[in-house]
């Protein structure tokens, strides 16, 4: 019985070849966009779970804020916090890990390295991180140990049997290898080439600043809420003076496994995942499966005038409904096997240009067999989803009816016309979402940001100390093409550092404000060309006043428009006021115009710009845009004169800019991406749907042309009822889209607006998108003969 | 063996009925040969199909063998309809992607019966009609009148005790038509089918040994 469905199948599969085309093809990029997507999510839902201790491990999170401000929420704590926490009966295992860029050298393999950590001994007991060599208990026990991972054992060496040999480290120090661990996997948190023991920093346990993460593994009789209770009794002991009415200051525990999508810190060693696309793709890879389910649903059903004789011929032979029910499965089942295989090849093809664009590395891991399982479910799934409405259909055909000759033209028609409007409903919601994102793209890139970042170059300010970046920066200025150099302690476009500013002169004593502040060099405002509404800019005789010793030194500070209107002053009569921050006093040297120094998703902070040369991140290189090649390659030679042991590395300034947008951009491009494969795979469903009813209306169309109707309107008469369901699902997806993107761009501070023009053009584009595909069966119906669809009916 | 009483079908037109057959008396022998004639539009598919129980009479009683087939559960109506009756259509309604072998062996799947047997009971048939040649053939690579043998081929596999056919021979030329009229009157006489055959044709009509007119849904006297 199963062989003569199969063979039925297999036939009616090579007959109707478009039809057949149209169905796997379909089925298959909704099968391998889903496969793509759930791999993706399946990494973004099990960051952090493969570790052994998962539950029981727990970053300290540290929140502080002064009174009556937002409280700061950070992952990075004092380093004196995990030597306290050591001796909490709640902590079975505790390390802090320390990132640090650094150059790593091997005979004369030099080479920078940005994903290099430290750490403090117990780290490999907690995470598992497998080590091919090496113990995990000791592999970080002393000073000057380090740890590799596989590649970069095979980077520096060729090989992972290295324990024993040694790495030159930041050009001066020795440290010596002692384990090779196994490349962290995909989804977790804390990757890392280089492991080095915390004990090499040489760094005193302070808790003036805060600039390591702390993670604990929690004893086993214990929760994360005794730890909670005895942090908070920690702070009042240690903080106890310290801690003034109304200010915030504690640590919180977080879980690790939900780090990646649930974290409130800020500062964390990757950017979180945001478990609103996460949703958002959930929707799309479901919406993929169940739009080419819909073809499937929708083709077959309309076929039902062909396949009717068929039916009622085997029920006039006996077949009782039951029967014909699963010869209908067959062909669906035969179908998204078709589909499945094809859908698997087209992922594996895909998924590495799929991993550029999500910045993954993920892989379909067809060696394991959660996959399989994976696989069938998908396949089952779309098997019954697809096949059971159809075989019911079909199946429920009333013989008597169908051998009468009287063919079952507009059976299932509104079920039909309703997928389908609900297919272009999904479309044209992508289309809004897809011109709305980009727009706002666009609108993010080219806003006017108050500083001008376009042709800047960023080198690393790290080796350099106050006399070396001096000269070097007077031989770059020498330079063809160098316009202004600076150096600053972060990035101008996402600046971090915390202070608190007070001794505000016309302002109570007790007066204070937590402010965003920025060390940087004299030519900084400059450089950057941000624009001064009240002072003047930096002369030497100032940066003078910052050298001097501690008692006489007297700091020059820049405030911007918001911090100034915060305070309640203007520019102008903020000028020459003094005030103190974080124990520098000065005076306010001028007032700057707003810029933007975080993502556009916040407003405008308040942010203090000040000279100090105690360290400095980045050198700023603002460069004509002339020649580049010739002018970096000129900074290269200078920069090896100063540093031959370090790597030349730079980057323009808008790389970090879009840094800041870069879950914004690869949403755009996901979103964009699927957005034409879920419009494409409608569009076949509405070409098999457009085939079918030229087909059926060949009569009707050959009648109208013997008296007189032209090719246009023939093509018109066709095309009204499809345009019709287009512009159906574009009221239907209009609020939706509206509503969705609203909420969207209401997570910008600073957002274009939702125009009625976008809605008309995805309306358009759609409309167009249907147009092309109905025509293309339309105009065939049209042109032909008639005489010859009259003699074949 | 088959017994009509007060047989009426209709279909609702605005708030009346519209008759299409009405009060159909009618009782067929075992063994017998029946022709039903009449114009277009007279009701005989519909009563043929209701003999076949593919359609069901809005009124009345049908009794197969005795047996009230409208008080049949569904189980046994199916079995009486794959054992019992077997059909031939005037358009042959042969399936296009299946060979005449397996046209042919499609009503002993709907019965269950085992491989081996069906194997067997094909090869009879096809032996019996001299189309083991054409047996690989689909439908569209056969004439008409081939095409009918297969459908009397497929009709009589199941070893049916009537046979329904609604004009056998009204797309196939007179030499053709008249093979298969004497392949009738030969499953009649030999296997002692009973047959119920729908026709235009008076010639037709002589093979059988009972003519039952039909107009306007009522059987002329």
């Amino acid at each position: 019985m199963w062989r003569n469905y199969l063979k039925t199948a297999v036939r009616n599969l090579m007959k109707r070849k478009l039809y057949s085309a149209i169905n796997i093809t379909g089925l298959s990029a909704g099968i391998a966009c889903f496969i793509l997507l759930a791999l993706y999510l399946r990494n973004e839902w099990t960051y952090d779970q493969f570790h052994a201790h998962a539950a029981e491990l727990y970053r300290i999170r540290f929140d502080y804020g002064e009174k009556d401000q937002p409280v700061t929420h950070t992952a990075l704590t004092p380093g004196g916090l995990a030597p306290v926490m050591k001796d909490f009966p709640e902590v079975k295992h505790i390390s802090r890990v320390y990132p640090l860029a650094t150059t790593v050298a091997y005979g004369d393999k030099v080479m920078n390295e940005n994903s290099f950590l430290y750490a403090d001994p117990a780290f490999f007991n907690m995470f598992s991180f497998p080590l091919i060599a090496g113990n995990a208990a000791t592999v970080l026990s002393g000073p000057n140990m380090i740890v590799l991972s596989e590649t970069m054992a095979r980077k520096y060496f060729g090989t992972t049997d290295i324990v024993g040999k040694t790495l030159k480290i930041n050009n001066r120090k020795e440290y010596q290898v002692t384990g090779v661990a196994i490349d962290p996997p995909a989804n977790t948190h804390l990757k890392f080439d280089f492991i080095a023991s915390y004990a090499s920093l040489g760094k005193n346990d302070t808790w003036n600043s805060a600039n390591d993460y702390t993670y604990i593994q929690l004893a086993s009789n214990t929760t994360a809420s005794a730890l909670q209770g005895r942090l908070t009794n920690l702070v009042k002991e240690q903080m106890g003076n310290a801690t003034r009415s109304g200010v915030t200051f504690g640590f919180v525990p977080e879980s690790v496994p939900g780090i990646h999508l649930h974290s409130i810190s800020l500062n964390s060693t990757e950017p979180g995942g945001d478990i609103r696309y996460n949703y958002i793709l959930t929707i799309i890879a479901a919406l993929l499966l169940l739009i080419a389910c819909i073809n499937f649903m929708n083709l077959a059903t309309a076929r039902s005038a062909e396949r009717g004789r068929e039916i009622g011929v085997r029920k006039a032979l006996g077949a009782v409904r039951g029967q014909l029910f699963w010869q209908f499965i067959a062909e669906s089942t035969l179908i998204s096997f078709c589909a499945m295989v094809l859908g698997i090849m087209i992922a594996l093809v895909l998924l590495p240009a799929f991993n550029n664009m999500a910045g993954t590395t993920l892989k379909l891991g067809l060696g394991s067999y959660h996959i399989y399982l994976w696989l069938a479910g998908i396949f089952l799934c779309t098997t019954f989803f697809a096949g059971t409405y159809p075989a019911l259909f079909l199946s429920g055909f009333r013989p008597v009816q169908v051998l009468k000759g009287r063919v079952m033209h507009g059976s299932g028609g509104s079920i039909r016309k309703s997928l389908v409007v609900f297919q272009f409903a999904a479309s044209v919601f992508f289309i809004i979402c897809t011109l709305v994102v980009g727009s706002q793209l666009k609108y993010i890139q080219h806003k006017k940001i108050g500083l001008d970042r376009s042709q800047v170059l960023v080198l690393s300010g790290e080796n350099f100390n106050r006399q070396m970046l001096e000269t070097f920066k007077g031989r770059l200025l020498q330079q063809s093409g160098v316009k202004y150099v600076s150096a600053s302690y972060d990035s101008p476009v996402s600046v971090g550092g915390g202070y608190t500013i007070g001794n505000l002169e016309g302002k109570p004593a007790d007066y204070s404000m937590n402010i965003t502040a920025i060390p940087v060099e004299k030519d900084y405002l400059q450089t950057m060309g941000i624009s001064l509404l009240a002072g003047a800019n930096l002369t030497d005789a100032d940066i003078q006043d910052v050298l001097k010793e501690d008692k006489d030194r007297v700091y020059h500070f820049f405030l911007n428009e918001t911090a100034v209107k915060q305070l309640g002053w203007t520019a102008e009569t903020a000028t020459g006021k003094r005030m103190v921050m974080n124990g520098r006093a000065g005076t306010i040297k001028g007032v700057m115009k707003d810029f933007h120094f975080a993502s556009m998703k916040s407003k405008i902070e308040p942010i203090v710009v000040f000279p100090e040369y105690e360290w400095f991140g980045e050198i700023l290189v603002k460069t004509s845009g002339d020649n580049q090649q010739q002018v970096i390659a000129g900074i290269e030679s200078i920069w090896k004169d100063y540093l031959p042991a370090v790597p030349f590395a730079y980057h323009f300034m808008d790389e970090d800019f879009n840094g800041l947008y870069k879950s914004e951009f690869r949403t755009g491009t996901i979103l964009s991406t699927f957005s034409i494969v879920i419009i494409l795979v409608s569009c076949l469903g509405l070409l098999g749907l457009a085939a079918f009813t030229a087909e059926q209306r060949t009569r009707e169309v050959g009648i109208r042309k013997v008296l007189g109707a032209s090719a246009t309107s023939v093509v018109a008469l066709l095309s009204k009822d499809f345009i019709k369901l287009v512009l159906i699902s574009l009221c239907i997806a209009s609020p939706f889209a509206w509503y969705a993107m609203h909420q969207w761009l209401e997570g910008f501070a600073y957002h274009t607006r939702l125009h009625a023009g976008t809605f008309l053009l995805a309306g358009a584009i759609a409309i167009v998108i249907a147009l092309l595909t109905v025509s293309l069966q339309s105009v065939k119906a049209a042109l032909m003969n008639p005489v010859k669809s009259l003699r074949s009916e | 063996m088959i017994q009509l009483q007060k047989i009426s079908r209709h279909y609702p037109v605005g708030f009346g009925k519209n008759y299409i057959l009405k009060d159909i008396d009618l009782t067929i022998n075992e063994g017998e040969f029946v022709s039903i004639m009449g114009p277009s539009g007279s009701g005989k598919s519909t009563l043929l199909h209701i003999l076949g129980l593919l359609e069901e009479p809005s009124e009345g009683q049908y009794l197969f063998e005795g047996e009230r087939v409208d008080k049949m559960n569904e189980k046994k109506r199916t079995q009486l309809h794959r054992g019992s009756i077997g059909f031939v259509f005037q358009a042959y309604h042969l399936i296009d992607e299946l060979t005449v072998y397996e046209n042919i062996e499609t009503p002993l799947l709907y019965k269950n019966i085992p491989a081996s047997e069906r194997k067997s009971r094909v090869a009879d048939v096809l032996d019996r009609f001299n189309m083991v040649a054409k047996k690989d053939l689909f439908p569209n690579q056969l004439s008409g009148g081939q095409q009918q043998l297969v459908g009397i081929a497929r009709a009589i596999v199941a070893e049916p005790r009537v046979i329904l056919a609604d004009e056998p021979t009204g797309n196939l030329h007179s030499d053709q038509a008249k093979v298969i009229m004497q392949l009738f009157k030969h499953l009649n006489e030999q296997d002692k089918i009973t047959i119920v055959q729908v026709t235009h044709s008076d010639v037709n009509a002589t093979y059988g040994n009972r003519v039952i007119q039909i107009r306007d849904g009522h059987i002329q006297p």
